[in-house]
């Protein structure tokens, strides 16, 4: 919103409907060596506070690490430490208030919500109702609170997709990139205005009434409510993509009712909402019930009820989670993990309604008699029996539960509490997989070769085929005759999560869930874009598109009209750089004559798999025939897209002597930042590495010459350069900036290590990660899908006794920790067991002097050889 | 059941029996969808306005006929350039009772026709709804749509009424016996 001021290209401040021109990057040619900003050239551009020098403090976290952060959460997660869930305010009684934007009931210090009830944003923008006329064709009928601008024969085109005719019920997704107009700007303005106004009435008006002290409290409050306002809009903790305002998103219900009173005996309406929230699809039921409503009583108001009725739902009591938090909660199956938030959200609401309560008693003497608040569980058997008014948390902390009174009828919705980048609506990654994995299953596809999408040769897997098109930035559509059109737009947006990883962005941006033909002209402006059609048309136009999916028979097809890829620098530096892989690149290119006839996977078995992606997608494949879930394998999928990204990295750093992938240190930045004089000392050599971990040299250059071309095709892509802008924006934010955790972390997983080198990486993690976003951060590189903290426990077991303290220390930290808990919970019973052991040896040092430490297990590489405890 | 399926499929082999595409436009509520339907289904449907386009594949005199109907409303009509390429034969439906339109169904035609796309394509028109009391007749319609205009171009005008299936042989015949007289089909 902020940035609606500048008209930006690929978004014009018309309304257009996923209709845009994009110029092509300013930089067009390849950046030459020289002007690939070196790793330090954001370390300059951000002023991190100097860390400040920690006191070796044996536990608990310093405080002066707390002032630098900017979570809350985690002077939250100390002010609550110890109290329970119960509370004991015992004067309750006034129902949730029904204003919606009042801020004074907003306080400082607690628990931010995603969608505070002070916010003037609503859930829902617009509601639309078209319909087929038989003369003219798609027609806007009615739409609300006011006509949304732009072309609304457009829209109306987009709510009536292709067939519907055919079928009594279709959902359709598509987005419209709309800029807020001056208009809005303005009104935006004036509703800020008007809400200081008001909050500069209610003082004067407090002053008339309350007691003095009371008062200069109010205006606290206010002040309060003031920098949070403008916290909310302004500072947010990650960057947020930054190419313009969010999309609406619009999801569309049609109908076609057959009618023999009517002429040509058919009514085809269609109602949407547009909506700013990633989550359109809570919408379904609701728009069920009221566009069946609206056959009944075609009206505006049958609109506006709509309208009220979701923007009257309350999610003001689901916190707000950083994206490292929302990144652990989307990894983690466990339906506890963050519910300490959610208790506290509601703690905080309940204090407040508390604190509103006596400062009401004065005027309203005829009250109900108060009754004792309390938080349950949702759905617990003491929730459901005595208590189904009060305030519960989540049975799965994944869904925050809230309704819509529709009609007097509460409609149940569940919104996702952690939404990744990239993640709209309702899909299933598993689904697309599937779909294209079958059929090159039962007969392996073999493809015609082109370097961006063939990385293993003519009989790549189709889904990573697709992957690296849309990696590339190709032109990618999915066809899905007489399909409905809603199946076609999960395709796509599952599409767009499948490469974003929720890491890479602007592929949502680019896509077109739901088009037709209509809308070709402005499809084929974009460069690149991922579109869902119905139409068998677009197969008969090769020059449209570069890869096309067809969703019934599960076959790509690579355009024969495809533009084929450049030879780049980096490519060819590359090939001087490693003459032994040479030969390994152009196989992918353009060999591998021999695969395509008898050989199949053989024979790309044979050329290797440089890229290991045949072997990931039989891992992926398994996953799915062993039933582990879509979130195992988003989370794989994750995996996947970092990797790239760190291979992408670390092959700029060696054929280029940099990269702006990777923003850090070589360990100088680590030990000045990180204050040399800690109690640790500097980082040891071991871990000031960064980036990806190969077991040794050959293996890293089997695997660089394998994604050496899709490498090349994404950078100059959108999703590469505004990675680069994620990666500069989130160094300003991210905790631990001269550490790389992941290359710690990894080396202690993949590599073996001297015990020297394990001891530098243990006694980093010791001396690095303290605070609550530190602790986030380890618990991120160590997922619990993985092995969770097995790795780092392991300096449970080092040889060097110190080293062993120390990282029961760290562990000490992370049992602490909101997340890190259950971590610890899942622990091995061995090293927990290593663990009690140690904690004990401390503890008998410290009450009678020293004792001998006995024998110790040393880690060598990442095995523990003698397995002790 | 099986065998004569497969017999058929063998003589398709046999004579070469290639897939055409034919479009079929016309004006709204000119029948365009009634006649797909009748010569896909052999029955009369009750239709509904076509929202966007409806595709069926048939096999008639041996020739395996793609034939799409597209919506013929007048906002929508721009979109049929789209379905040009490939095409071989444009079957071009014309309500013959409404008088009111039938300039309009010209403009329309001879748009289509002269589009480099469509160059080569046969011209098929169905003057349909010939039931309709004062519906014009065949040459009558034949004037209308200026056809004697259309140099280098093979067309036939075809009397039809749709719903009762009758004409519809006739017409695809013609289609049938000129298509096969096409270079591009195979020689044959």
């Amino acid at each position: 919103m902020a940035s609606a001021e500048q008209p930006l290209p690929y978004a014009p401040r018309t309304n257009s409907i996923s209709a845009f021109v994009e110029a092509p990057p300013t930089d067009s040619h390849r950046r030459s060596p020289s002007t690939v900003p070196t790793s330090k050239f954001a370390a300059d551009m951000s002023q991190p506070p100097p860390r400040p020098a920690r006191s070796p403090l044996p536990h608990g976290f310093n405080p002066a690490d707390m002032d630098h952060l900017s979570d809350p959460n985690v002077k939250d997660k100390i002010a609550s430490t110890g109290t329970g869930p119960s509370s004991q305010h015992s004067s309750l009684s006034a129902p949730p208030p029904k204003v919606r934007y009042d801020p004074s009931l907003r306080r400082a210090r607690k628990p931010r919500s995603q969608y505070p009830r002070s916010s003037t944003e609503s859930h829902v923008e617009y509601i639309l109702v078209a319909s087929f006329d038989i003369d003219r064709g798609p027609i806007m009928e009615h739409q609300y609170p006011v006509a949304i601008t732009g072309d609304e024969h457009m829209l109306a085109e987009l709510m009536l997709p292709d067939q519907a005719h055919v079928r009594n019920q279709d959902w359709t997704v598509f987005f419209l990139h709309k800029d807020s107009s001056q208009e809005e700007d303005d009104a935006e303005r004036q509703a800020k205005e008007s809400r200081r106004a008001r909050r500069r009435r209610r003082r004067d008006r407090a002053k008339g009434i309350i007691h003095e002290s009371d008062d200069e409290e109010d205006g606290e409050e206010d002040l309060d409510d003031d920098d949070d306002w403008e916290d909310d809009l302004s500072s947010d903790d990650e960057p947020e993509g930054g190419e313009g305002p969010p999309l609406v998103y619009v999801l569309n219900l049609v109908n076609t009712k057959q009618d023999k009173t009517v002429k040509r005996g058919a009514v085809v309406k269609a109602m949407a909402i547009c909506t700013r929230h990633p989550f359109l699809h809570i919408y379904k039921p609701l728009l069920l019930l009221a566009l069946e409503e609206y056959f009944k009583s075609p009206v505006p108001e049958t609109l506006s009820m709509l309208f009220n009725a979701v923007n009257e739902m309350d999610l003001s009591l689901m916190p707000k989670l950083s994206l490292l938090e929302r990144h652990l909660l989307q990894a983690s199956d466990n339906k506890d993990l963050f519910v300490e938030k959610f208790e506290r959200m509601i703690q905080a609401r309940i204090s407040e309604e508390t604190a509103e309560d006596i400062a009401d008693q004065p005027f309203d003497a005829s009250r109900s008699p108060p009754k004792r608040p309390g938080i349950f569980r949702s759905g617990t058997k003491s929730y459901i029996e005595t208590h189904t008014g009060a305030y519960a948390v989540p049975r799965d902390t994944h869904e925050f539960e809230s309704k819509v009174m529709y009609k007097g009828i509460p409609i149940p919705i569940k919104v996702p509490v952690a939404v990744m980048p990239e993640t709209v609506g309702d899909f299933s990654l598993i689904k697309l997989i599937q779909n294209f994995s079958d059929s090159h299953a039962k007969s392996p596809q073999t493809f015609a070769l082109h370097p961006h999408l063939t990385t293993n040769g003519p009989t790549t897997h189709p889904i990573i085929v697709l992957v690296n098109a849309l990696l590339t930035q190709k032109r990618v559509i999915f066809l899905g005759h007489n399909m409905p059109s809603g199946e076609v737009a999960e395709a796509v947006l599952a599409a767009c999560a499948l490469v974003s990883g929720g890491l890479l962005r602007g592929f949502t941006r680019h896509a077109f869930p739901y088009t037709d033909l209509t809308k070709i002209d402005d499809l084929l402006n974009v460069p690149g874009f991922i579109a869902g059609v119905t139409n068998p048309t677009f197969e008969h136009h090769p020059e449209w598109w570069d890869l096309l999916c067809d969703i019934p028979s599960g076959k790509m097809k690579i355009s024969s009209k495809i533009e084929s890829a450049p030879i780049t620098e980096g490519l060819v530096y590359f090939q001087q750089q490693n003459p032994a892989y040479a030969n390994f690149i152009s196989g992918a290119s353009a060999g591998g004559s021999g695969g395509g006839s008898g050989g199949g996977a053989a024979g790309q078995q044979s050329s290797g798999d440089l890229t290991g992606d045949a072997a990931f997608m039989g891992d992926i494949l398994r996953c799915i025939a062993n039933r582990s879930g879509e979130r195992v394998v988003r989370a794989k999928w994750r995996e996947w897209v970092l990797k790239f990204t760190r291979i992408a990295a670390a092959f700029e750093e060696t054929v280029f002597g940099a990269s702006a992938l990777y923003i850090g240190s070589d360990g100088d930045d680590a030990t000045t930042n990180g204050g040399t004089g800690a109690g640790g000392g500097a980082v040891g050599m071991a871990a000031r590495g960064h980036g990806y971990v190969w077991a040794d040299e050959a293996t890293k250059a089997k695997e660089l010459a394998g994604n050496v071309t899709r490498i090349e095709g994404w950078r100059n892509t959108r999703s590469y350069y505004s990675f680069i802008q994620d990666v500069a924006q989130s160094y300003t934010v991210r905790p631990l900036k001269g550490l790389d955790l992941a290359h710690m972390h990894d080396r202690l997983r993949t590599q073996k290590l001297t015990p020297q080198q394990s001891k530098e990486i243990f006694e980093a993690f010791y001396n690095y990660v303290w605070s609550y976003d530190e602790i986030c951060l380890l618990l991120s590189v160590a997922p619990e899908s993985h092995a969770g903290l097995f790795y780092i426990a392991l300096g449970l077991f080092h040889k060097d006794r110190d080293v062993r303290v120390k990282t029961a220390e760290l562990l000490d930290r992370i049992a602490e920790h909101e997340a890190g808990q259950h971590w610890w919970r899942s622990l091995s019973r061995f090293e927990k067991l290593a663990y009690v052991r140690i904690k004990k040896e401390v503890e008998q040092e410290g009450r009678g002097g020293g004792r001998e430490g006995g024998v110790v297990s040393p880690v060598e590489g990442k095995r523990v050889s003698s397995g002790r405890g | 059941m099986g065998a004569a399926f497969s017999m058929s499929s063998l003589f398709g082999k046999l004579f070469g029996s290639k897939e055409v595409r034919i479009l079929m436009l016309g004006l709204d509520a000119a029948g365009k969808t009634t006649i797909l339907y009748k010569l896909k289904l052999n029955q009369t449907m009750t239709t509904i306005p076509t929202v966007g386009f409806n595709v069926e594949t048939f096999t008639y005199k041996n020739i395996k006929f793609n034939m799409w109907d597209v919506g013929g409303q007048d906002k929508i009509r721009p979109l049929w350039r789209h379905y040009y390429s490939g095409t071989q034969g444009l079957v071009f439906v014309v309500d013959s009772s409404d008088h009111a339109r039938i300039d309009e169904a010209r403009t329309e035609l001879h748009r289509i026709i002269n589009d480099r796309e469509m160059a080569d394509c046969l011209l098929l028109v169905f003057a349909n709804k010939q039931d309709v009391d004062g519906a014009m007749k065949p040459n009558e319609v034949t004037e209308k749509l200026q056809l004697a205009k259309l140099k280098d171009k093979l067309w036939f005008v075809q009397p039809a009424i749709a719903v009762d299936g009758e004409g519809l042989t006739e017409g695809f015949g013609w289609l049938s016996d000129n298509i096969k007289k096409m270079p591009k089909y195979g020689g044959k």
